[in-house]
């Protein structure tokens, strides 16, 4: 199986602040990775990182093939035109309403002719739930709406890698499962590669095929989602049995 | 050439603002007082160079005109439409404060045919402009600063980038074009007010007849002095553009750097509307 994302020995720091200090990483093409952590451990810097939004300091990111490092703005477009990424706070538009949302990067890319386009946007609409809402401002939607939002922005241009950025953060347990299955049942529908980032370990772990865990900058542990909450490492295992005694305890402290 | 930013966030744009390490306490005062400066001036020298570099790329989307006409026209509407009833008001009141202030002593030494003379002139060449560009800047450049900073703290400028759109491209050019455009327009409608205003002013409160107020304005006033505040708009609605665009996309910090971005791009446009104004008024007279 290639590899459709591939990190090596990736550096990043911010303000004289190592965050990432050599992680490697590679999802194959098709693949479904989670990525855990603790919080401000630098996941949503990988993403970022994958998309060619943030340049490492130093180390190797391809991405289907193509080494991103250093390349410019109009060579890295063509690029995420195959990417769509679902950001931790959304990052939807607010000078447009849901429809243009979704239909914004249809537009953008030309090739399309409107009512094509307007038809996908509704498809696309209705499989998130959010029929009727077209028309809404993103001011007037709920959390769970305008994660759906970004969901449906993410995915409409069925792309080759789909990023997401905490897809359930904040969101109520039943709003979560549906945020799931959704996210699922679109896997199921390109078979594109899905890297999600998530503190909701138990939902992540029923949608990932793998769970890779971050920490102090780098990648500690990688295995199988469906064992994720026995997993040897026992810093993981008490990350993801969230249990206040252990070495994960000891060493923030 | 400008060379194409390398690829990474808006960073290349982005100065240093961190603070300067606090002065040990064996600096002694003229030594704390030279670093002071010192770190003023490449803070000031940082900002102007991200301006540079920032107009350099949209001078660059510009060549073939790369603009989204949707944006453009909403733009255009937004901050020349709705700035016209302010611009009415400042240029009205302008006009009548130059013949309010004037008008005594040209009455006093029997020179009444000048008071149109002297209020145009200095309302069309310098109060006209600089008052229309302030409140232009208070009003749409504020305004601009605080919508492209919330876009960035709100990762908006992310996902225009996720989405293979450059955020220079797309929401800074229809932007300054918009607002070179925009100043130029209400500046024009401005002089024809504020000289309506000064004629008004110079009858109702200073009994000039209206012919006296005409002749003076058509005899003494050329048309150089129009097209001289007029000109100077364009290179006002530039600096208003960038600073507010500049320090819009360049935000750090949540609520408190929109906060602080709009304050910065008001002070930087003021700065240079006066520092501008001088210098174009130095060189051509």
């Amino acid at each position: 199986m290639t590899t459709a994302i591939r990190l090596e020995d990736v550096h990043k720091s911010y303000d004289h602040r190592d965050v990432l200090t050599g992680v490697s990483l590679d999802v194959p093409r098709g693949g479904k990775l989670g990525l855990i952590g603790p919080a401000a451990s630098g996941k949503s810097v990988i993403l970022k990182l994958i998309c060619g939004l943030e340049q490492p300091d130093r180390g190797t990111i391809e991405v289907l093939g193509q080494n991103i490092v250093g390349k410019r703005e109009a060579p890295l477009g063509d690029l995420r035109q195959r990417i769509g990424m679902l950001f931790q706070n959304y990052a939807l538009f607010d000078f447009l309403d849901v429809k243009g949302n979704v239909a914004f990067p249809l537009e953008q890319r030309g090739g399309m002719s409107p009512d094509e386009i307007a038809k996908r946007v509704e498809t696309r609409l209705r499989a998130v739930g959010l029929a009727g809402s077209e028309h809404k401002l993103t001011s007037e939607l709920s959390g769970g709406m305008k994660k759906r939002v970004g969901i449906a922005r993410a995915t409409v241009a069925d792309a080759e890698i789909v990023i997401y950025d905490e897809p359930s953060a904040g969101l109520d347990p039943v709003t979560t499962q549906k945020i799931y299955d959704l996210l699922a049942a679109d896997h199921a529908r390109t078979h594109a590669t899905v890297l999600a980032v998530s503190s909701d370990v138990v939902a992540l772990a029923q949608f990932v095929d793998e769970i890779a865990f971050l920490y102090r900058g780098q990648i500690v542990y990688r295995g199988p989602a469906a064992t994720i909450v026995d997993a040897p490492d026992p810093i993981v295992r008490q990350f993801v049995r969230g249990e206040l005694e252990g070495p994960l305890a000891e060493v923030r402290a | 050439m400008i060379d194409e930013p390398p690829a990474g966030s808006l960073d290349h744009l982005r100065p240093q603002r961190d603070e300067p390490p606090p002065p040990s306490p064996e600096t002694g005062i003229v030594s704390r007082a030279f670093e002071g400066i010192g770190g003023g001036a490449i803070r000031i020298a940082q900002e102007v160079g991200g301006i540079v570099v920032l107009s350099g790329q949209v001078l660059r989307a510009l060549v073939p005109p790369r603009i989204d006409r949707r944006e453009l026209v909403k733009n255009l509407y937004k901050m020349g439409n709705r700035s016209v009833p302010i611009v009415v008001l400042t240029a009205f009141f302008a006009g009548g404060l130059m013949t309010l202030q004037a008008g005594p002593f040209v009455i006093k030494f029997g020179a009444a045919a000048l008071a149109g003379w002297a209020a145009g002139y200095a309302v069309l060449r310098e109060m006209g402009p600089i008052l229309i560009a302030l409140m232009f800047s208070g009003r749409v450049g504020a305004n601009n600063t605080a919508e492209l900073a919330t876009m960035t703290v709100t990762e908006q400028l992310d996902g225009l980038r996720a989405l293979a759109i450059d955020p220079v491209q797309f929401l800074v050019v229809p932007r300054v074009i918009a607002m070179i455009t925009m100043l130029f327009a209400l500046t024009i409608i401005g002089d024809f007010v504020a000289l309506a205003g000064a004629a008004i002013v110079a009858r109702v409160m200073l009994g000039i007849e209206w012919s006296t107020m005409y002749h003076s304005f058509a005899d003494n006033l050329r048309p150089y002095d129009f097209f001289h505040g007029v000109y100077k708009s364009l290179a006002f609605g530039g600096a208003i553009a960038m600073s507010s665009c500049y320090f819009g996309i360049t935000v750090r910090g949540g609520a408190v750097g929109v906060g602080r971005a709009v304050n910065a791009a008001v002070v930087a446009a003021a700065v240079s509307i006066m520092l501008l104004d001088f210098f174009l008024t130095y060189t051509t007279g």
